[in-house]
């Protein structure tokens, strides 16, 4: 015989009691095994997102299975599950650890939810690195839900470098034809890249509305979609890009 | 378009596909090599399709091979903020770029 219940706050002790109904069953005196099925998950979110009660769920879930692997110093769950109703492919999951534990962790999550994860293992060291000098960090972790308290330094550095490698992808698109998605995917590099360099927050939401406002929803979500542009449609693109990217050259040079 | 053009554009989007390879394996970023190598995938792609519109024969293959060395060590040399590992890596990633569009 067994029950399910929840441990409670006891004024000595934490406790969990027997149901009324099983006073038979488990008596006083009998000996009984305590075993851990679900751990508590408090959920920190940024920004106040809002969430579905099936998204919550869910996501209390996965984060109660990172808890409980070893090694993980902090897990955010990230990406458009969290800010698009349904339009999304996957499950962005980045993961603060030392440990290399990727395999262990889609396994575990894919045998639990049959879902479609992206899961991505940073070290500490680097992880600290990182939201300080990168961009596409930054605006993957402005919006985010994790089970410990996060927030992105105010101060930023420029890593030229760094810098120049984001850059490589835009540059090259505005010479070599290419599906409309690695369009849409190097705009929204180039809009993060120069909100970082103004000192703005980097909100993904944000960027969307921005590259609707220059091309009109319906481009929009052609190129998001990744459907096949019309020439005319590719030089407009192109021209925008190209201005933005004469931009950021600016102001790198400026910084 | 001249096969001559056709070859050159070729070359020209090998060139930058495998200088995102190549920057994904020496960038000591983790987090970013994947999106690299994901760049370099979308081009050589488009380098596919550029290939298919020809039929290359012996000397043309020769000639996209040493052109591709040439303009890809150019191209390596001038992006500074690549680690200087990259240059070794040219050969490898040639051969193997060139067996995925048959032009070995």
């Amino acid at each position: 015989m067994q029950f399910v219940h929840r441990i409670s706050k006891g004024s000595r002790f934490n406790q969990i009691y027997v149901p009324a109904s099983m006073n038979e069953v488990f008596e006083v005196g009998d000996l009984v095994e305590v075993r851990l099925i679900e751990k508590k998950t408090k959920i920190y979110t940024s920004c106040n997102i809002q969430l579905s009660a099936f998204k919550k769920k869910l996501i209390n879930q996965i984060l109660s299975i990172l808890q409980r692997i070893t090694g993980i110093e902090q897990s955010f769950i990230v990406g458009s599950f969290l800010t698009s109703k349904t339009d999304y492919n996957d499950i962005d999951i980045l993961l603060i650890s030392n440990k290399d534990c990727e395999k262990e962790v889609y396994s575990r999550l894919m045998t639990k939810f049959d879902l479609k994860f992206h899961v991505l293992v940073i070290p500490e060291e680097r992880f600290q690195r990182l939201i300080k000098i990168c961009p596409l960090t930054r605006s993957m972790l402005y919006y985010f839900v994790s089970h410990k308290h996060f927030s992105l330094p105010a101060t930023t550095e420029i890593d030229k470098q760094h810098l120049e490698f984001l850059l490589m992808m835009p540059e090259d698109l505005l010479e070599i034809k290419a599906n409309s998605r690695a369009y849409y995917d190097s705009w929204r590099r180039l809009l993060a890249i120069e909100r970082f360099l103004k000192g703005e927050a980097i909100d993904n939401i944000a960027i969307i509305k921005d590259i609707e406002r220059s091309l009109g929803k319906l481009l929009h979500t052609y190129m998001r979609s990744n459907e096949p542009l019309e020439e005319i449609h590719l030089k407009k693109i192109r021209t925008h890009m190209d201005q933005k990217i004469h931009f950021i050259r600016k102001l790198l040079r400026a910084s | 378009m001249s096969k001559k053009d056709t070859l050159r554009e070729l070359v020209n989007i090998l060139v930058k596909s495998l200088r995102h390879k190549i920057g994904s394996i020496v960038n000591e970023d983790a987090l970013y090599a994947a999106k690299y190598a994901k760049d370099a995938e979308i081009l050589l792609k488009e380098a596919q399709k550029v290939h298919l519109r020809e039929h290359w024969n012996r000397d043309d293959k020769i000639e996209i091979k040493e052109r591709l060395a040439n303009e890809l060590r150019i191209e390596l040399t001038s992006k500074e903020f690549i680690a200087d590992q990259k240059f070794d890596y040219i050969e490898k990633e040639i051969k193997e770029a060139l067996r995925i569009l048959d032009l070995e």
